[in-house]
């Protein structure tokens, strides 16, 4: 019987491999991979925690071409799920689907009633919490219930959202599948709170380094913008691309954006998130197309990005955290060869990030404003939307309007909306003192004298082994590593800006 | 700068009747009655929706330089309406209408569609390309339902297969875009995306080309409604395009059209709203509309001969198109709505000399 079992086993195993040559085009898994996969198939309860571009999607998109039924797959993200979506056709996956709210309702229509065909189902929270969807699903074989971005779970993940929290309800109704739950970047404690929230049993956890030891490390500092300006035209004059150069501000990408071109003649756009959606999407796929070799852009670009050979990434401002750090230098160099990440600071460039913070809350005055007027009926709830712009029009920030908005959902219609008022303000004051330690911890890191890798390991309990040749400023780096090859830098690409060979180009017609 | 020339021309028509927001409002094309009233009142309905992609602090900015020129003079105290300084008249006289407003920016019989049949005709494209470049996946220009499904509609019900289409659908742009001015031509391809190749977006096309960012907007605008044009007057010649958007009457807005469907049967503006669980705010913002893209609408409904005369007599003699000037002149013998009515349906005459 044992005997059995183990050739049951092997036999799942082994399919696996296939699946892995065959579909995904690799010879072998890569680290982590192979443990999370071979605990998956086993259907135990999955933790995993690997840095981006190690080939998370990959440890569930592979287990379903092994495990019968559907893989429902939650994200939060609508660029994420478009973008893996978008992977997955490229090889050849026709069973693919997503259900968001940015949908169609006519399309929402066409994918429930066709989900036994599906092998994958992307999903967002919000959708998942809708009764009648639950209800079709529960109907389904759902083979593992997958949770994307986990740390969304935890009010101490940087990206809390309260609809993560009824997941391990729902999973319950869905006849509690096997979960998996991957993350990028989590701490211990917001690791505890992923388990715990999301009803794990028995996790076997995979805890991978956040190292990439393919990418250098530098920071420079320098006596003011100026200055930085100047070096950073000078160092991307020298070094492979293409490159992101991430700003603070939607004004400095297009300052940028518009002096490097000037200085270096370079092919570069700027990218933000005040741009018209279908501007967003060109420039993005300029980028992809190779059409571009640098971009100027604020956080707002590079979620769901696909792209291995980022071979720069530069901080032109720091941002508010190591782990916001650490995802974004993590964009560059996912096809393993060498990339470099470069940190620009002045003394002042903390006023960035500290403005960000303010702007996530609402301020004491602001908040006993808004109960009062919820009280009285001069403000309503009606939609999401309606109140999120009513509160902006009053002067709020986007992120503060949607943290007011999230916590007045929990209120009991026996209080009054003013007696929240004083929990509000001690969350807030918790939240912001949270943001402004882990801003510290980033301020400290621009600072040390230390290994700069040692240092973010650190931040993850996690100790150097050991040290690539390329490591950090500290430890030294030959740039010429990263220099650009005459060749490859020879090469200019100019847009067709004449109708008829542009015309001609698309359709793949002679020009007439 | 061209910038500087099609700001002048606004304000010069808008006459410090209308504020800074007001300019932002008519480029945009909001879509609100308000704003549709105005561009007819003021001569500017050409300009309409003209430039999308415009933002406020854009406007600003231009709003500031040409004040600094000397060529505008601020009328209110908050600095929000603005008026030409002799300097600036002098400088209007100067240039030739023609060149700043191509002709075909005047066909706006469409207008109402062709965001939705710009996008639309992007992502047909787009996916064309790439299935002929045996793509399975790609980048859309743009997720919006409305568009995705549109155009998958239209790709499903095409008799033709792939070659077959793709070669139609380049000779129906190879066509269009040959009878168009070159310099429009260029500024309204270079955004098309393809297999391997995204489009430019405005301000690129912008700086690669060396023209004034508002020059491109209203090149790539006169480009579109010239395609959209031809198109509806020679409908069996580019029947592919042509399924792309449906015309409405007048070039009214889906919902006024709904709301003339129902007055025409009959009802009054409050019966109307009742029945459209609208308020008569809106049905009485749909019938300016009506009135201003037919101007032979016959407002004998609202009021008499005798009235209408007097309103429009008043307008001439005070030479505004403000309302609420106009009704206390007539010491409140007409409502708004009736006032309305008349300044729309004379719109198109050159009310103030």
């Amino acid at each position: 019987m044992k005997q059995k079992k183990t050739a049951a086993v092997n036999d799942q195993w082994i399919r696996a491999k296939k699946v892995l040559q065959k579909k995904f085009g690799f010879r072998s898994f890569r680290n982590g991979q192979e443990e999370i996969i071979r605990n998956v198939l086993a259907g135990k309860d999955v933790f995993a925690m690997m840095p981006t571009g190690s080939g998370k999607s990959l440890c569930y998109q592979l287990p379903g071409y092994v495990l019968g039924g559907i893989v429902l797959i939650v994200s939060p993200l609508l660029a994420l799920m478009d973008d893996q979506i978008h992977a997955l056709r490229a090889i050849g996956e026709v069973h693919v689907r997503a259900l968001n709210s940015m949908m169609h309702r006519e399309e929402r229509a066409r994918v429930l009633s066709h989900l036994s065909d599906l092998r994958f189902l992307y999903i967002s929270p919000e959708m998942l919490n809708q009764p009648y969807i639950c209800r079709k699903l529960a109907q389904q074989n759902i083979s593992l219930f997958v949770v994307d971005e986990a740390h969304c779970v935890s009010q101490w993940g940087h990206e809390f959202r309260p609809d993560y929290l009824h997941l391990a309800e729902i999973r319950a109704k869905l006849g509690n599948p096997s979960c998996l739950a991957v993350t990028a970047t989590a701490d211990h404690r917001v690791r505890q709170d992923i388990i715990e929230l999301l009803g794990l049993r028995e996790a076997r956890q995979t805890i991978m380094s956040v190292d990439r030891s393919n990418i250098a490390l530098a920071v420079r500092h320098a006596a003011n913008d100026e200055e930085k300006m100047t070096r950073l035209v000078h160092l991307i004059k020298k070094v492979r691309l293409p490159g992101i150069i991430y700003c603070a501000s939607r004004e400095w990408t297009e300052r940028l954006a518009d002096y490097i071109r000037g200085m270096t003649g370079k092919r570069i756009a700027f990218y933000h998130g005040g741009m018209d959606t279908e501007d967003r999407r060109k420039i993005q796929g300029q980028f992809l197309n190779q059409e571009l070799e640098l971009l100027c852009c604020t956080s707002a670009f590079g979620m769901g990005l696909n792209k291995s050979d980022i071979r720069l990434v530069v901080h032109f401002h720091f941002p508010g955290s190591m782990n916001a750090y650490l995802q974004e230098i993590g964009r560059a160099a996912r096809d393993g060869n060498p990339g470099l990440a470069v940190l620009y600071y002045t003394n002042e460039d903390h006023h960035y990030p500290e403005g960000f913070i303010d702007s996530n809350f609402p301020d004491d005055r602001f908040l006993q404003l808004v109960m009062n007027e919820l009280d009285r009926g001069h403000l309503k709830v009606k939609s999401k939307e309606q109140f999120i712009n009513d509160l902006k029009e009053r002067g709020a920030g986007d992120t503060a309007a949607r943290f007011i908005f999230e916590q007045i959902q929990s209120r009991l219609p026996a209080n009054t909306y003013l007696s929240m008022t004083n929990n509000l303000r001690v969350l807030v004051r918790k939240r912001r003192s949270v943001l402004l330690q882990e801003l510290a911890v980033m301020e400290k890191y621009l600072k040390t004298h230390e290994c700069r890798r040692a240092f973010c390991l650190s931040t993850y309990q996690e100790q150097l082994r050991t040290k690539p040749e390329q490591c950090c400023d500290q430890c030294g780096i030959d740039l010429s590593v990263f220099g650009s090859d005459p060749e490859t830098s020879e090469h200019k690409y100019f847009p067709v800006l004449n109708w008829k060979k542009r015309l001609a180009w698309i359709f793949d017609e002679e020009p007439q | 700068m061209y910038s500087e020339r099609l700001f002048l021309f606004i304000i010069w028509q808008f006459d410090g009747e209308r504020t800074v927001s007001g300019i932002y409002h008519l480029l945009k094309g909001k879509k609100t009655s308000q704003s549709i009233q105005d561009s007819y009142l003021y001569h500017l309905h050409m300009l309409y929706h003209s430039c999308e992609d415009v933002d406020r602090q854009e406007i600003w900015t231009l709003i500031r330089q040409i004040h600094a020129n000397g060529w505008i003079r601020p009328i209110d105290a908050n600095g929000t309406r603005f008026v030409l300084s002799t300097s600036g008249n002098e400088k209007l006289q100067q240039m030739n209408a023609q060149l700043l407003l191509p002709d075909a920016l005047y066909m706006t019989n469409d207008l109402m569609h062709e965001g939705q049949f710009w996008l639309r005709l992007q992502l047909l494209i787009q996916t064309v390309s790439a299935l002929n470049d045996q793509q399975s996946s790609f980048l859309p220009i743009t997720k919006q339902s409305s568009v995705t499904e549109y155009v998958r509609h239209v790709l499903l019900s095409s008799h033709l297969n792939r070659a077959q289409l793709k070669k139609r659908l380049y000779q129906e742009m190879y066509c269009l875009l040959a009878g168009i001015p070159v310099a429009e031509a260029n500024c309204l391809a270079a955004q098309l995306s393809g297999a391997r190749m995204s489009g430019l977006t405005l301000k690129q096309i912008a700086n690669e080309t060396e023209k004034d960012l508002f020059e491109c907007r209203i090149l790539f605008k006169s480009a579109l409604r010239r395609m959209m044009n031809r198109v509806s007057e020679h409908e069996q010649d580019f029947p592919i395009i042509r399924s792309l958007w449906t015309s409405s009457e007048n070039g009214l807005s889906s919902t006024a059209h709904e709301t003339l469907e129902l007055l025409r049967s009959g009802l009054s503006i409050q019966e109307a709203a009742v029945h459209r669980k609208l308020a008569p705010g809106t049905i009485e913002d749909h019938l300016v509309e009506i009135v201003l893209k037919n101007q032979t609408f016959d407002l004998s409904d609202f009021m008499d001969h005798a009235l209408e005369q007097s309103i429009l007599d008043c307008a001439r003699e005070a030479n505004t198109k403000k309302l609420k000037e106009i009704k206390r002149r007539l010491h409140d013998k007409a409502s708004y709505l009736q006032i309305r009515l008349v300044l729309a349906k004379h719109a198109g005459e050159v009310v103030v000399l």
